[in-house]
């Protein structure tokens, strides 16, 4: 076989398989060109469409929260927001953000910590629907003392959405973790899951409720309602893929921490100025 | 096959087709759509009607206290101070509607969940916007733990009892002159004339012949009339001062309420030590009164050029409470006899013009 038997072969035989070759090569480059060319545009035409809200495209943003804890004034106009925006039960105990007080007293080692939904502080307002922090230490020997506003991190690795088994709580591509309330039947396996305390259970609903960052504002271009009535821009929202954004701005000109970040979560709510005790 | 094997085998088809159909019947059309969830979630969620709406929405009807407000410390962007309409005045929400918007509570009592999940119609911010002090403490008390920066005061000295609006105006927080009353448009003439029957104890052009006396000369007429009027209604006491008042009229009030705030004060002397002591402890007074005892604001008396005799006199009857004034009478709490002695003598000796 072999080499003898091709050299037997007819001048016009080898010709053809040449010919033949040729043109499988140039199909397969042509056809290879063309795939190359055609499949980026087909795959984002092809991709699944983008949820139905009026001027958003979810593909765009990149949404992220920065809290300084060096400029809160423990006002609590922000609970008192985010109550009213959402339609949150007027009492003290749900809320979607809150804020913590830390004091560290002259000689102690160990912050005292209390939130706006503390019975001395609902004292304060002598209502569970206003909220104020009392002044019990302004003639304490305080040393150091200092407001840390909370709220959801929406997580760029959410243990919720993990633990969900009905896929009622989710994350959007805009880096945003809701609830689907009509999916939602009440486990709480979320609200253990969550490492920062950030879910509560809608008793009145019988689901878990949580912040979205407003996503019905973020949407229309607005600010979430906490960021809309801080009178002292201790709350900062934006989206981090322009730069220009508070949020980005906020990132690069600070030096930000995230909130236990080796619990794995990543975080997406950034803050300045807390302390070691502050988790 | 055997037979029992078949049958099993379509008994197992079967359940796993009608599993299949369940699933396929049950689940959402969009779940899955853009992964693990219902994806039609995400445009209902994201189609909530907005509470607050902004600055530019209330601007278009409420001009004048935009404007106000505009020129304010409290909009000073500069600074890092958004205090806007909504931080105070709560959500907009559907105002200005004819149609009450149902309350939260109120839609939990209907019991529906759909009412609860579509309309997050919590209640409008009017109502619920307080009158009093509670409003303006929330950012304003001092407290630890709020920076320093931020505008605080210790509540007791620097208003006792009195509401924040007896002094500002919360659209613009500075000292609030227009919400206090006007000077009285009293007849010079017939004051002079009147004040004959004062000139035995406060001197015939408003100079006391007796420090335990006040001066009258140059002081603010609205101060002045109010005086009248608390000694006349009984609000203020003096035993002298009390029979006087009975006796005159509204417009005679008035009338020597112009005569004494156009004549001419002096400053009296008095030991400069004290003086400069007393200008030390004057921060909180300057607040109504002045930096040097002389205040733009017509409902307080101006201080320089007081006898120091009648301030000492005056500060220990608010501290001991048998003259009162909601802001007096709290702050003379916070002074020791020095103080009064030496704020007396600085006040005193402070040039009154």
């Amino acid at each position: 076989m072999d080499h003898q038997d091709e050299e037997k072969k007819p001048k016009a035989e080898n010709a053809l398989r040449r010919n033949f070759l040729r043109a499988v090569g140039v199909g397969a480059a042509c056809a290879g060109a063309w795939v190359s060319k055609t499949l980026p545009a087909k795959s984002l035409a092809d991709e699944t469409p983008i949820p139905d809200i009026p001027g958003y495209d979810w593909r765009k943003h990149k949404w992220a929260f920065g809290v300084d804890a060096t400029r809160c004034i423990g006002c609590l106009r922000c609970v008192e927001a985010c109550k009213a925006e959402n339609g949150v039960a007027r009492d003290a105990h749900h809320f979607r953000t809150w804020v913590e007080r830390y004091v560290y007293l002259q000689g102690d080692d160990q912050a005292h910590v209390d939130s706006q939904s503390e019975p001395g502080n609902i004292a304060a307002s002598g209502s569970e629907q206003a909220f104020r922090f009392d002044n019990r230490y302004q003639n304490a020997p305080v040393e150091k003392a200092f407001f840390v506003p909370k709220l959801c991190n929406h997580c760029t690795h959410p243990a919720c959405v993990q633990v969900c088994p009905t896929g009622a709580t989710y994350q959007t591509k805009d880096g945003v973790v809701l609830i689907d309330h009509s999916y939602c039947i009440g486990c709480q396996y979320c609200v253990q899951a969550c490492p920062y305390g950030a879910r509560e259970f809608n008793h009145a609903m019988g689901v878990t409720d949580k912040c979205t960052w407003c996503y019905h504002r973020i949407t229309k271009g607005l600010q979430p309602a906490c960021v809309e009535v801080c009178p002292v821009e201790a709350r900062v929202f934006g989206d981090r893929n322009d730069p220009e954004s508070p949020i980005s701005r906020f990132i690069k000109n600070n030096r930000v921490s995230v909130l236990k970040p080796y619990t794995g979560n990543a975080p997406n709510v950034f803050y300045v100025g807390i302390d070691k005790e502050v988790s | 096959m055997p037979k029992h094997i078949v049958r099993l085998m379509l008994l197992v088809a079967v359940a796993a087709a009608a599993a299949l159909g369940a699933k396929a019947y049950f689940t959402d059309k969009s779940y899955y759509r853009y992964g693990h969830y219902r994806g039609d979630s995400v445009a209902e969620i994201a189609g909530d009607t907005p509470r607050f709406r902004g600055n530019a929405y209330c601007k278009s009807c409420h001009q004048k206290q935009y404007a106000a407000w505009e020129g304010s410390p409290h909009n000073n962007p500069a600074a890092g101070k958004h205090v806007v309409c909504e931080v105070c005045h709560g959500p907009v929400g559907p105002h200005p509607s004819t149609v009450a918007t149902p309350s939260f509570d109120e839609r939990i009592a209907l019991g529906s969940r759909a009412a609860v999940l579509t309309d997050k119609g919590a209640p409008s911010g009017q109502s619920s916007l307080p009158r009093d002090k509670t409003l303006c403490i929330q950012c304003h008390e001092a407290m630890p733990g709020r920076p320093s920066a931020q505008r605080q005061v210790a509540l007791a000295a620097h208003s006792g009892t009195a509401e924040c609006s007896t002094c500002h105006d919360p659209h613009e927080p500075k000292i609030y002159f227009s919400n206090l009353q006007a000077p009285p448009k009293g007849n010079v003439q017939a004051g002079k004339t009147l004040a004959a029957q004062c000139a035995a104890c406060h001197g015939p052009a408003g100079h006391s012949v007796n420090p335990e006396w006040p001066n009258l000369a140059g002081q603010h007429a609205g101060y002045l009339l109010k005086s009248l009027q608390a000694f006349k209604a009984g609000t203020r006491a003096n035993e002298m001062m009390s029979g006087m008042a009975a006796g005159l009229s509204d417009s005679d009030m008035e009338n020597l309420a112009a005569y004494f705030s156009g004549e001419s004060c002096k400053k009296s002397a008095g030991d400069p030590a004290l003086a400069a002591l007393g200008k030390a402890r004057s921060n909180t007074c300057a607040l109504c009164h002045g930096a040097a005892g002389v205040g733009g604001n017509p409902s307080w008396p101006n201080l320089a050029g007081q006898n120091a005799s009648y301030l000492t006199a005056s500060l220990k009857s608010f501290r001991s409470g048998s003259r009162s004034h909601p802001v007096m009478t709290s702050v003379a709490k916070t002074l020791s006899d020095d103080d009064i002695d030496r704020l007396a003598v600085f006040y005193a000796s402070a040039n009154c013009k």
